[in-house]
């Protein structure tokens, strides 16, 4: 046994000595180096990690973690150094190549000091392995002042290749941005964005500076709208996410903001848009003007004074004031215009409807003719409008009408011309289709509620009425079938625009009908009273000329009366007819016109034949009065528009109408607050009657002392701006 | 069957293993396999030589079973201390402790170990941390143990008497302390559970002034608040509210005339209704108030208290209340361990409804009473008396099961956590670790 002993030496006992710390290290900074040289196939991992754990058992964390520090911040600086050498375009490719290396060796480091990550790390409060990394690139690769500028250099370079048309390495600049990113929030900002945005600025600035020059508004545009695109997507294909919205705001700036008034009233900006429709470029302009401050409105602003300028001409042309239908249509055209635009190329855009409605409200009610106008289209319309139109159609117009009519502020004054309108529409048998009227009296409720178009409806009542009552007055007296037919309308006075007229004589067989008919109305209702309107109402008269010629002939009720005197008479004088009559004169010329002076209606003859009716004239019977038709309607020589003096009544009664009106409305707002100041008192009036029309402050004011002086209001006896309610 | 590909050959401190790369896929990439087989080192891969690992075979054949099988069978040869080692030198630590004791059911708990303690009795609080371990406060001390139930630094609170102990996560916890008179210091600290260093102090303003304050008992929430009962020196009392990633005191509830906020014994707070539970019971004030708070209104939204009440003989006091949101009920319990329940619904309970479970306790009360505590874990209500815990379950609350270990006297604190139950008792410093045995294998 003893020969085979084994010269064992012993090593003297050290205390608590586990390993060498120096030694340890040596073999893991050798491995750590091998691993940055990418070497290492003479390197074991167990053997590795369990020398790092070592170290850490044995309380050498301190040694071990700083000695990394030292090592990898020196493998760094000579990777710097190795980047500021290169030369020329492989900066970015070698500094991607060098990011790659380094983060490989950096896993790898972790991987062997895991134990030291786990256990030391967290209780000394270093910085994790991971972290460190970055952080030590960050210091000595990319502070380092030379690689800094070069890398910056180098990326705005490509961007600004790329803007005018170069291809590019993409892949490269997202690897790079991805580092700068990975290296934290700030040192992309730092060292790159924030100067890549001031670049893109001057960019965008030189840019469009030329194109302002050189292009029109829509071009400008095109280009505005496919950098913002461009920018767009180099962010989403190489840049932080977080970017898109710095980047596009300095397009939107320089190139749009910057540009706004520009670009708006250049030659072929938006008003030669709006002029040519151009859908496109509106739309363009409506999508890059939201994005800035301000962009929406001033095209607002120029669009309404577009509109309300072209509107004015439109409603203050002396030729188009001659033809209320044809102008009408022109407001509803223009409407259309701008209501297709909105709605192709301002994305139906709530604002601009507004723009659109209170232009129109604006320029509409400078011409004082407007609601005679609207009133006079909606009258032809329904007069005459239904031949080959279909009744969808008159729908339609009748709603785009009622959109001009909502823009009226003198809403009451409609009513009363289409009550008028309404009134001949219907008494002289003239209405194409009961659902079309009642349809647009629907449509005047709805908008101003039952007061509105109560009267209305009271004349289609009216009409129905007299059409039983006829019925009635015949059955009970069955002889009178054989004379002249009669036929009453019984209009309710205050529903119709009626007017107290001399009653003319009426031929004899006919004031005995009358009779009749009103001692059998009158019986039927107590109490009522009839009064005849002799100026409205036709007649049917069956005469025979000279030789022999047959003809039905439509006449006025005025023209009956004087047709019918020849029925005695061959010549009779001016004189003569107006004695036997009692037809109001002025009435009674126009009559006579338009039974001798025009032609082909000419059933009387006059002398001397001049073109006026003259006092000293005399009149016959036409012999030689000749027609291919055996109807003849003999029109009236009236003015469709209102004459002047009419006009002036008609705004007379709309004034009367409004008196009562102004009282009661400030009656109900002083009885609900007891006591309000002048100003706010006219304000809420106005506000309460804008449905209707617009008062004048100076016509409240009035109603208002009236009513004081009635003693439903007193001023207050301390503030004399206050009024207060009276019980 | 075709030729495995994937086997590995070790050899461990001269015993050669082999397993597949699949198994060691279980450890995870934070583990020392998860680095072995990663691309970067695996150049010179050969299947046929051995990689040798200088460490305890007997150790790496129980972790490389655990990693096969996700249980975990220590031999009685192999201390425990010295598995943990080599746990952690792999990277395995958290298998380990995984796989060490199942999902916690009150139900089947079993004893595993009682540790001895180095204060002599008299604790005052325990507190179950996130990942298994725990604290002890005795007095101005707090004791902290990890998982393996190692003692850590403790924490020294320089006699500043310690009222309540919480964990933040598994890092950190948050200790509120008395004021001591004249000194100006006291109010609520968060501390390394690791090291035992003071990390960062709350503070506690009124009218922009920093004013110095005793901090009672504590409650966290989910969404990173910290709630503490505050009696300041100047009568600023009532429930401060911090922020735990600022640090920043965020609110503050004062406490209304005639009621008792400051003071509070248990602070709840209740996920589902966005309020906090504040109880402050005898013999800490004389009556006993419990209220729940909505802090985004300052509003009480429910309070009851026993002031005025008429105290029969055997009169019954409470002694530690706890919220229960899934039965939207209040249950609290007495000196005798008796249960009473109050509805949560409508806005001020009228009256306890008292089960009248047990009579049975009654004359056989220990000499130095420790009183009930209150405590509820996934829909099992535990409650301390004496030296036993009783499990109720169910939607009647019927006792399902008792814990009880006479050695160490009564219990005064227990809590649950981590999976874990911790009871400490009063007379000895000792408290025992009760845990859920892994599942049967079958």
């Amino acid at each position: 046994m003893s020969d085979q002993k084994k010269n064992f030496r012993l090593e003297e006992f050290k205390h608590r000595e586990g390993i060498d710390p120096d030694k340890t290290w040596t073999m893991l900074e050798h491995a750590i180096h091998e691993i940055y040289n990418q070497n290492i196939s003479g390197l074991s991992y167990e053997v590795l990690y369990r020398n790092a754990y070592n170290m850490v058992l044995h309380k050498f964390g301190d040694k071990l973690y700083s000695g990394l520090v030292e090592t990898m911040t020196a493998r760094l600086k000579e990777i710097a150094r190795s980047l500021e050498a290169t030369q020329g375009g492989s900066f970015l490719e070698e500094m991607n190549k060098k990011w790659n290396d380094h983060n490989k060796a950096l896993k790898m480091i972790r991987e062997i000091m895991m134990y030291m990550d786990r256990i030391y790390i967290p209780h000394a409060g270093k910085t994790p392995v991971d972290q460190l990394g970055l952080n030590l690139w960050r210091e000595n690769v990319i502070y380092s002042n030379q690689i800094s500028t070069r890398l910056l250099n180098a990326l705005l370079e490509l961007v600004y290749g790329e803007r005018t048309g170069e291809v590019i390495n993409r892949g490269l600049f997202r690897n790079i941005t991805k580092m700068l990113m990975d290296l934290g929030p700030s040192v992309y900002g730092q060292e790159f964005e924030t100067q890549f945005l001031l670049v893109s600025a001057e960019f965008y600035q030189a840019e469009s500076q030329k194109l302002i020059e050189c292009c029109a508004c829509g071009d400008f545009l095109k280009i505005a709208e496919s950098r913002m695109k461009q920018e767009i997507d180099r962010v989403s294909y190489y840049l932080d996410p977080m970017t898109e919205k710095k980047i596009t705001n300095v397009v939107e700036k320089v190139m749009i903001e910057n540009n706004l008034l520009i670009l708006i009233h250049m030659d072929s900006g938006l008003v030669s848009m709006l002029c040519n429709d151009k859908y496109e470029d509106l739309g363009r302009m409506y999508k890059l003007f939201r994005r800035v401050a301000n962009g929406l409105f001033k095209i607002y602003e120029v669009m309404t004074s577009h509109i309300k300028e072209s509107g004015k001409q439109l409603v203050m042309d002396r030729d188009r004031l001659k033809d209320p239908v044809e102008f009408v249509e022109r407001l509803l055209d223009e409407k259309e215009k701008y209501e297709k635009i909105i709605n192709l190329a301002f994305n139906k855009d709530k604002f601009f409807q507004n723009a659109l409605k209170s232009s129109f409200e604006y320029f509409i009610n400078l011409n004082p003719h407007s609601p005679e106008f609207i009133s006079l289209f909606v009258d032809a319309m329904l007069r005459q409008g239904l031949k080959g139109v279909s009744e969808d159609d008159i729908e339609i117009t009748l709603d785009k009408v009622m959109m001009l009519f909502r823009y009226l502020q003198e809403k009451d004054e409609f009513e009363s011309y289409y009550k008028r309108h309404l009134a001949k529409r219907l008494l002289y048998g003239k209405t194409v289709s009961d659902d079309v009227e009642r349809s647009f009296i629907v449509k005047l409720r709805t908008e101003c509620g039952y007061q509105f178009t109560s009267k209305l409806e009271g004349m289609f009542t009216d009409m129905k009425t007299s059409r039983d009552t006829m019925q009635g007055f015949y059955t009970s007296h069955p002889k009178l079938r054989d004379g002249p037919t009669l036929t009453v309308q019984v209009l309710t006075a205050e529903v119709w625009p009626t007017q107290s007229i001399v009653t003319c004589n009426l031929p004899a067989e006919m004031s005995e009908l009358c009779e009749k008919f009103q001692s059998y109305y009158l019986g039927m209702h107590m109490g009522r009273k009839l009064s005849w309107q002799t100026d409205m109402g036709t007649a049917d008269l069956k005469a025979t000329f000279g030789k022999g010629q047959k003809h039905q002939l439509n006449v006025s009720t005025y023209q009956m009366c004087v047709l019918m005197l020849f029925n005695n008479a061959d010549r009779l004088s001016y004189k003569e007819i107006e004695q036997a009559t009692k037809i109001p004169s002025s009435n009674l010329k126009s009559c006579l016109q338009s039974l001798a002076l025009v032609k082909k209606r000419n059933v009387l003859r006059k002398e001397p034949m001049s073109k006026d009716v003259g006092e000293d004239d005399a009149f016959f019977v036409n012999d030689k009065f000749r027609s291919k038709l055996y109807k003849v309607k003999i029109g009236t020589v009236v003015a469709q528009k209102e004459s002047e003096p009419e006009k002036l009544e008609t705004r007379k009664r709309v004034e009367e109408d409004r008196k009562p009106l102004i009282e009661a409305t400030i009656v109900r707002i002083m009885k609900s607050r007891k006591l309000l100041d002048h100003n706010n008192l006219v304000a809420e009036v106005t506000k309460q009657l804008q449905s209707r029309f617009l008062p004048n402050p100076t016509a409240v004011k009035k109603h208002i002392e009236s009513l004081i002086e009635r003693e439903f209001l007193e001023r207050d006896a301390r503030d004399r701006k206050m009024y207060r309610y009276l019980y | 069957m075709g030729v495995q590909k994937d086997r590995v050959k070790f050899n461990v401190g001269g015993r050669v293993m082999e397993t597949t790369s699949t198994t060691l896929a279980n450890a995870g990439r934070n583990s020392m396999f998860g680095a072995m087989f990663d691309e970067n080192w695996n150049l010179i891969t050969n299947t046929e030589s051995e990689r040798f690992i200088d460490r305890n075979p007997d150790c790496f054949g129980v972790l490389l079973d655990l990693l096969r099988t996700g249980e975990l069978h220590v031999p009685p040869n192999i201390p425990e201390k010295l598995l943990y080692r080599e746990a952690l030198y792999y990277g395995l630590l958290d298998h380990v402790r995984a796989a060490k004791w199942g999902p916690f059911d009150g139900n089947r708990l079993r004893l595993s170990c009682s540790m001895q303690g180095q204060a002599p009795g008299d604790g005052t609080a325990i507190r179950a941390g996130p990942d298994g371990g725990c604290c002890v406060a005795h007095g101005s001390m707090v004791h902290v143990y990890d998982w393996m139930l190692e003692e850590h630094p403790p924490l020294n609170l320089d006699y500043q008497r310690v009222n309540d102990v919480g964990w933040v996560d598994s890092d950190n916890v948050v200790i509120g302390v008395s004021e001591r008179l004249g000194r100006g210091d006291g109010g609520m600290g968060l501390f390394s559970s690791h090291t035992g260093e003071l990390r960062y102090k709350f503070h506690v303003c009124h009218e922009n002034q920093v004013k110095s304050y005793t901090a009672g008992a504590l409650s966290f929430s989910s969404d990173y608040k910290i709630f503490s009962s505050c009696k300041g020196r100047s009568n600023e009392y009532g429930v401060g509210v911090w922020d735990q990633v600022t640090g920043k005191q965020i609110d503050f509830f004062y406490e209304p005339l005639g009621w008792s906020l400051g003071d509070a014994d248990k602070l709840q707070w209740l996920e589902g209704s966005n309020c906090l539970l504040v109880a402050t019971m005898f013999p800490r004030k004389d009556n006993c108030y419990i209220s729940l708070l909505d802090f985004r209104e300052k509003r009480m939204v429910w309070c009851w208290s026993d002031v005025g009440a008429p105290f029969a003989v055997d009169e019954k006091r409470v002694r530690d209340a706890i919220a229960m949101e899934d039965n939207s009920s209040i249950c609290v319990v007495n000196e005798f361990e008796d249960l009473g329940f109050m509805d949560l619904r409508s806005s001020a309970a009228t009256s306890i409804r008292w089960s009248s479970r047990s009579r049975l306790m009654k004359g056989k009360m220990p000499e130095e009473p420790c009183y009930p505590k209150l405590a509820l874990h996934a829909g099992q209500l535990f409650s301390s008396m004496n030296d036993c815990i009783s499990v109720f379950c169910g939607p009647e609350w019927v006792l399902t099961s008792r814990l009880r270990r006479s050695y160490g006297g009564s219990i005064c604190d227990f809590s649950i956590g981590g999976d874990r139950l911790f009871a400490l008792h009063s007379e000895e410093n000792v408290f025992d670790i009760w845990e859920t045995p892994t599942p049967p294998i079958i």
